[in-house]
């Protein structure tokens, strides 16, 4: 493939943003339903094709809610969620969801469990209620515990044979260290190896509550209809008893100074990097300033980052830059990859681009250019059932309201060069940043002494 | 971060029985200049957007050994400079204009891939129009672009041992055909690739007569076309491409690829030799491997995965290729795994496949698996190009895309078990195992 890659997190950047003038393209306003337990579910009808979906976010149970010790307790739990309920058992469920070509997928973000599920509209009821049940009344029996906790632990070494992948873990780890968000999705392998399914059963209880979730339903399905069937499926969700845990994380840490770590991998014959430094957090008023900042200096192909290492030095076939947003603040960060004799070439180079980014900033040419790209590329991104489910729901949980992107509109094609360049000096590290490479430290090791003192790591050393 | 690259892998996988009323053939419109290049239109106006595909007949089955890649390599120069729009010009020009593009290359196509606001219809037409035979191939960006390429190889097979597995199965088991190297082509020929040779093949491949232009979305049909004259009827028709002659003989014996390597986790490959995509045993194949490969329930997650607990996960079946294809089995064994049990268990299987085929409840299953996937593909007005497109390539028809339903709903389920024995058989198979040295256990 000719581009470089776009992380969700870009993916995510362009949906927020909303397109101007003519054949403007608007997110329909959804109906909401509230069930009795507290869960509210926004539903929009749409019979382009004849797929259902469905999308939830549950707050609080994601990984940055994990007692420290039980990292990875998030993901383990939604993997228990599929694998039996009290009716079926995990066998049953899997035949049944794969009999109708049906997907259901759920899985722990830092600040939310989600629930995805997607099928043929016939197929929908039946669907919502094995949905249902898995959230409603999980079996969480300790054979299947045993097994999904020594998968995940086998996983993070399949991970490790990948650099591409690895880093970026390696990142986290070194970026948010002891602090909440630095917990993995992955888990870790020290941690998995202490798990109980107490712990697990714990998690659940806590944290699965339907007054915490909230949900959207879209496609070729009636409203009467669906309001029938989520009554009698996740309307049977309890609503939760006793005080609801807190909801609060820390102050994000922010680096001070350069921190450097290396990770060798002896068999790598590429090395592969990710910067980071603080972002912003979700919905905050920078936004517009700074993904124009950010699409023109490592998102879009022409962007500042593939023009001097991919077009025009031919260093690496992938690199890019990002920000992620959460309620409890935000990470801008930047990756790529060349080879290991190159390493030293690429982040001189990034390092130039980042000077020039916060000393120069942009032309008010290429910031036009920007703006009519996000633009112009936002509508593809609300373009099926699952990505309008999607932004209900993120829309509501970061309660940024329905009204969001119109609001935007006028964010983003008001952003001048001199706004990009402010979001730029914020933003792009100069000083205070982490830095993360993974290859072979034989020889790369002598061509990133000039950056500092690094601390050293083994790509076989447990955890990360 | 964990992506695949390059191998197209086709899920155009059609039902038309089930084809709703949202997607028909009678919404696609067919027109044909006199240089022979087809044109596809279809009026979609759900979002404000444009989605202009161009597939070209030329992929890793054209090339011979030297110019291995170089398939793929044409994409990634196809954005790097004409005459009349300079290196860094068609993406620079389609940015300002809100548009975006990627592109991939396959076994059998290479495909141009470009989304945009309604209103650069033109600005792209005429771009894509320029590209088709302008390419100028400036000599530093050919070097600068070699490198891209050899970043991408080392990305995509150098540095992820299940893809080093894969490409050496591939090259044991497919000795004559060119399917045998990947598309991304060998290091030895990235790395010596020449200009000279490379342009006589863009020229030899890259004709109207040798390609289909598709377009999906927010635009007027007759204005489209009057655009889509304008700025391609002067483009010259081609000679008709060399025809790809060599046919893979029969495999004689099972053949074994070991490979030991610096690794934390073993890697694990089945593969038989297949049918290719119009061959009527595609049909009861690509049914059989539902049950058997894909999701929680499928037979060898079940065995592998659940119940001996050798491996992480199971995936597989056989892609749509114009030349006979291998049905692939690949499975992530767990760190320390018996891979000789593993591989006694698959054979177990595909046993049982050979004596009974599979299931009435499977037979059923594999049909709503392939009518979700289907939908899942034409949800987007890209997903529908890129359908239309691959389905014109494979089979010269993009009509097929609503009819090739008959061919699933035609299979009798016995004739599942009959493919099973047909195709599975041991002089068939080869099989790869990557057991790691060193690092962590």
């Amino acid at each position: 493939m000719k581009n470089t890659f776009r992380t969700t997190i870009a993916a995510f950047l362009l949906l927020l943003v909303s397109v101007p003038g003519e054949g403007a393209f608007k997110l329909p306003t959804p109906e909401k339903i509230v069930l009795p337990n507290g869960l509210t579910v926004y539903c929009l009808k749409s019979s382009e094709v004849p797929i259902v979906s469905f999308r939830m976010f549950i707050r609080g149970a994601g990984s940055a809610y994990e007692p420290g010790a039980l990292e990875g307790a998030a993901n383990l739990t939604a993997d228990l969620l599929l694998k039996g309920t009290t009716k079926m058992n995990a066998d049953v469920v899997a035949e049944a969801l794969d009999f109708m070509g049906a997907d259901l997928g759920i899985s722990a973000a830092e600040e939310y469990a989600q629930v995805s599920a997607e099928s043929l509209s016939e197929h929908f009821p039946k669907l919502m209620e094995i949905a249902a049940d898995c959230l409603i009344e999980p079996a969480f029996k300790e054979d299947e515990f045993a097994k999904e906790r020594a998968k995940r632990i086998d996983n993070i070494k399949a991970v490790k044979d990948e650099p591409g992948s690895a880093v970026s873990y390696y990142f986290q780890k070194a970026y948010f260290g002891a602090h909440p968000m630095g917990h993995l999705a992955l888990g870790t392998e020290s941690a998995l190896a202490k798990m109980t399914i107490q712990d697990i059963r714990g998690f659940y209880k806590a944290r699965f509550r339907p007054d915490r979730a909230v949900a959207a339903v879209v496609g070729d399905i009636d409203r009467a209809k669906l309001a029938g069937l989520l009554k009698a499926t996740l309307g049977r969700w309890k609503a939760a008893s006793g005080n609801a845990p807190a909801l609060d994380i820390p102050a994000l840490p922010r680096p001070k100074g350069p921190k450097l770590v290396l990770v060798d991998k002896p068999d790598a014959t590429q090395a592969y990097f990710v910067m980071g430094a603080p972002g912003y957090p979700m919905g905050d008023k920078v936004t517009p300033e700074a993904e124009v900042m950010n699409t023109l200096f490592g998102v879009r192909f022409t962007s500042w980052l593939n023009t001097e290492l991919r077009i025009k030095r031919g260093l690496t076939y992938g690199v890019s830059s990002s920000f992620q947003e959460w309620a409890a603040g935000g990470l801008f960060s930047a990756t790529s990859y060349t080879q290991n004799s190159k390493i030293g070439e690429m982040l001189d180079i990034t390092y130039d681009l980042l000077k020039k980014g916060t000393g120069r900033g942009f032309s008010a040419e290429e910031v036009e250019s920007t703006r009519n790209y996000i633009q112009g590329q936002f509508p593809p991104t609300l373009e099926t059932n699952a990505d309008k489910a999607a932004a209900y729901v993120r829309l509501a949980f970061y309660k940024l309201g329905f009204d969001y992107y119109g609001k935007y509109l006028a964010g983003i094609g008001a952003v001048s060069a001199a706004g990009a360049g402010k979001a730029a000096a914020s933003f792009l590290p100069a000083n205070d940043y982490v830095l993360v490479v993974v290859g072979k430290a034989a020889d790369i090791k002598p061509l990133l002494a000039k950056f500092g003192t690094w601390e050293e790591k083994k790509i076989t050393d447990p955890d990360f | 971060m964990r992506r695949k690259t390059l191998v197209f892998v086709l899920s155009v996988i059609i039902l038309t029985t089930f084809l709703g009323a949202s997607f028909r053939k009678e919404d696609v419109q067919v027109h044909k200049l006199d240089n022979g290049l087809k044109v596809l239109l279809v009026e979609d106006h759900g979002i404000p957007n444009v989605a202009l595909f161009t597939f070209f007949r030329v992929g890793s089955r054209n090339e011979r050994p030297g110019l291995t890649g170089s398939s793929h390599f044409i994409e990634h120069l196809m954005f790097n400079g004409t005459a009349k729009f300079g290196p860094g010009e068609f993406d620079r020009r389609m940015e300002f204009r809100g548009g975006s593009n990627n592109a991939y290359t396959g076994d059998d196509m290479t495909a141009y891939t470009d989304w945009f606001p309604a209103a650069a219809l033109e600005a792209m037409i005429e771009m894509e129009a320029d590209r088709m035979q302008g390419l100028t191939f400036v000599p530093e960006v050919f070097e600068s672009e070699r490198g891209v390429i050899a970043s991408e190889r080392r990305m995509g097979i150098e540095n992820d041992n299940d893809a080093i597995l894969v490409e050496n199965v591939r090259a044991t088991a497919i000795m004559a055909h060119p399917y045998h190297w990947d598309v991304i082509g060998w290091m030895s020929d990235i790395l010596s690739w020449r200009r000279d040779e490379v342009m006589a093949y863009y020229r030899t491949y890259y004709s109207p007569n040798n390609s289909v232009l598709i377009l999906v979305g927010d635009f007027e049909s007759v204005k489209a076309l009057d655009l889509i004259k304008k700025y391609y009827s002067g483009i010259p028709a081609g000679a008709p491409p060399p025809p790809v002659t060599t046919v893979e003989p029969p495999q004689m014996g099972v053949k074994r690829v070991i490979i030991r390597k610096e690794a934390q986790t073993p890697s694990f490959i089945m593969v038989f030799h297949g049918p290719n995509c119009q061959d009527p045993d595609f049909y009861p194949l690509s049914i059989l491997a539902k049950p058997f490969l894909r999701g929680e329930s499928s037979r060898l997650h079940r065995r592998l995965v659940r119940e001996e607990q050798l491996a992480i996960s199971v995936y597989g079946g056989i892609r749509k290729t114009i030349d006979p294809q291998l049905f692939m089995i690949y499975v992530k064994p767990r760190p320390g795994a018996d891979l000789d049990r593993l591989e006694a268990v698959i054979d177990e299987e595909l046993d049982k496949l050979r004596k009974d085929g599979i299931t009435e409840q499977e037979y059923r299953k594999a049909l709503n698996i392939i009518r979700s996937d289907f939908y899942s593909g034409l949800q987007t007005i890209s997903g529908k190009a890129n359908q239309m497109g691959a389905s014109e390539v494979l089979y010269g028809s993009f009509e097929k895309l609503f009819s090739q339903m008959d061919g699933y709903a035609a299979v009798q389920r016995d004739q599942v078990r009959l493919a099973a024995g047909k195709y599975f058989t041991e002089n068939n198979k080869t099989v790869g195992k990557l057991i790691p040295e060193g690092g962590a256990k």
